[in-house]
């Protein structure tokens, strides 16, 4: 099967009823021990300093992993893509353009994916069998989501490591569908391990992955992964078809449609702060205006830049933050 | 329920006894008083409690530079950032803000938002930015802190970061026969440029200015280009101690 990289989530499912092998580029950067040398072959062609690691790394892992056909989500989520793809495209690579629509009407969405079937010449009715099939695998990913917020038997870094690679099946459709069952099944068979402190996480998915553990020495833990959870597409089973799939998907539409999601989870996992992540040099940066004004319970904002581990200053925020809270769950906990 | 607070400073001990939330003793002890008449070596160091004589407590907090080399006998210490925004927060009433504690050697910026600690900034290698920079400018101009910071227009300019260096910087202002209103009001100026860069992270409306730096009058006046209310505390310098009751009554 052919690979084709991807820069962010888009309907997969097109893809896999094409014959592809879809490959995320983003995780292949972050999980590579080489992930800075993927950034310095961006910055050697030219990328600016003052441009996000994320769109750099995409490009470093596209390069080094011969990968010679990608999609490029060019409008709905980083506006750098645009620019990513057409580099990209000067390069000899083709490049296949998806749009989430700003405009966020169903209408809208069923169009873009029309579009991107014909572009791929596969039909409704496969979309729909590969799209049944697939769905077995969200809902495991779902099962795992809740024996974190459930039962705390699953690790946040877990529950963000299995949600994040949905969004290309770790490259093996198959292989991926027997490794989350069989870890869904080790988790079921442990102790839980409750924490004082439930914490949410927003924004993109973190450089740092360290901090899904970090969180645990305080006596808190990451019950609630957003955007990750949104790559899982938890709501897909009940989804009329892949068109409603699509959008009935938060992260690259309007900021409101997504807040009402994140307070829904707040609500229902009984959140007690946010940890909101930016990327440095990103335009969501600026979404923390929105969220904090929004979103009734505490957040902090932190940012990542090139480094995958937590730097000393955030690591020293985290735990201001914390023990704060920590306070408060005590008080509230004796009440 | 009557709640002790101490806040081992640098300069001075300050000491707070709240009784349902209220302050009903507070004093100030300079530190190696304290330490002489104040405590009991017995291998580590011990508070005597007694020679206090504050009658019954039933919680004690304390907080401060001294805080993991003191042995304070049934006292619960808790880290000084948390304990100095919780004294912002209780005596102000705010829960979003930034609080800028400057004290005798140390400077804590912190970014409050809905009464947690989001940002903080604290002074690492140097103390050129805190209190006793003041102090020691004072005594070389021989006048008072209180008289000093009453000066805020036409600063001479002293450039120095070393503190002891602007020492000298400043008697070469004085020989050249510039007038004591712009010296003292180019110490109090040079006070604010070192606190700036500390500052520039911490964007916000309201800021809550503590520690004894907090009675500076020119600091303040200064800091009103870079804020739109700066807010004083009734107490700036048992901050930290009313801080610690507060967090004893509360939780």
């Amino acid at each position: 099967m052919r690979k084709i990289g991807l820069t962010t989530t888009v309907p997969i499912e097109v893809l896999l009823a094409a014959g592809y092998t879809p490959i995320d580029l983003n995780n292949i950067f972050v999980t590579s021990d080489n992930y800075l040398k993927y950034i310095d072959i961006a910055e050697k062609d030219g990328f600016p300093k003052s441009m996000c690691a994320w769109i750099k790394g995409i490009y470093g892992a596209c390069i080094e992993n011969n990968i010679s056909e990608i999609v490029g989500v060019m409008e709905g989520d980083c506006s750098n893509t645009k620019v990513l793809i057409e580099i990209l495209k000067n390069k000899g690579i083709k490049t296949y353009p998806f749009f989430f629509p700003h405009s966020h009407t169903k209408e809208d969405v069923e169009k873009e994916i029309k579009k991107f079937m014909k572009c791929f010449d596969v039909s409704e009715y496969k979309v729909e069998e590969v799209r049944q099939e697939i769905n077995e695998i969200r809902q495991n990913a779902k099962e795992l989501d809740k024996l974190t917020y459930i039962d705390y038997k699953a690790t946040g870094f877990e529950n963000h490591l299995f949600q994040l690679c949905v969004s290309d099946f770790d490259g093996d459709v198959e292989n991926y569908k027997l490794l989350l069952e069989k870890k869904v099944e080790e988790i079921k068979s442990r102790e839980p391990d409750r924490k004082k402190i439930r914490l949410g996480y927003i924004g993109v998915p973190p450089m740092t992955g360290d901090i899904f553990d970090f969180v645990e020495n305080f006596d808190s833990k990451f019950i609630y992964n957003e955007v990750q959870r949104e790559f899982a597409f938890p709501r897909a089973s009940e989804a009329k078809n892949i068109y409603d799939q699509y959008y009935d998907y938060t992260y690259p539409y309007d900021i409101n449609f997504r807040i009402g999601e994140i307070q829904k989870q707040i609500k229902e996992r009984k959140l007690d702060a946010i940890i909101h992540y930016t990327q440095a040099f990103c335009h969501k940066a600026a979404e923390d205006i929105i969220l904090k004004q929004k979103i009734d319970i505490p957040i902090l904002n932190i940012e990542g830049d090139k480094l995958n581990k937590l730097d000393a200053r955030t690591k020293l925020r985290l735990e201001a933050f914390l023990d704060m809270l920590y306070d408060i769950s005590l008080k509230e906990g004796s009440n | 329920m009557r709640v002790l607070g101490i806040d081992l400073g640098s300069r001075e001990v300050k000491i707070v006894l709240m009784e349902d939330l209220q302050v009903i003793y507070k004093k100030k002890i300079g530190t190696m008083t304290f330490y002489r008449d104040y405590c009991k070596y017995d291998g580590k160091v011990v508070v005597d409690l007694e020679k206090l004589d504050l009658g019954q407590v039933d919680k004690a907090i304390s907080t401060g530079y001294g805080r993991n080399n003191i042995y304070l006998n049934e006292f619960k210490a808790i880290n000084e950032i948390k304990a100095h925004v919780y004294g912002a927060i209780f005596q102000t009433g705010l829960s979003d803000f930034i609080l800028l504690d400057i004290g005798g050697q140390d400077v804590k910026v912190v970014k409050v938002e809905k009464g947690l600690t989001t940002d903080l900034e604290l002074n690492e290698k140097c103390a050129s930015s805190c209190g006793r920079y003041l102090e020691n400018m004072a005594n070389v101009l021989e006048v008072d802190l209180d008289e000093l910071s009453k000066h805020i227009n036409n600063p001479v300019e002293l450039n120095s970061t070393c503190s002891v260096f602007s020492e000298s910087e400043l008697i070469g202002k004085i020989a050249e026969g510039i007038d004591m209103d712009r010296l003292c009001a180019g110490v109090n100026y040079s006070l604010y440029k070192r606190l700036k860069p500390m500052l520039t992270k911490f964007n916000g409306n309201k800021l809550v200015l503590t520690g004894g730096v907090a009675y500076n009058h020119a600091i303040k006046e200064y800091l009103t280009n870079d804020y739109k209310e700066i807010i004083s505390v009734k107490e700036p310098q048992f901050n930290g101690a009313i801080g610690c009751c507060y967090y004893g009554s509360r939780f």
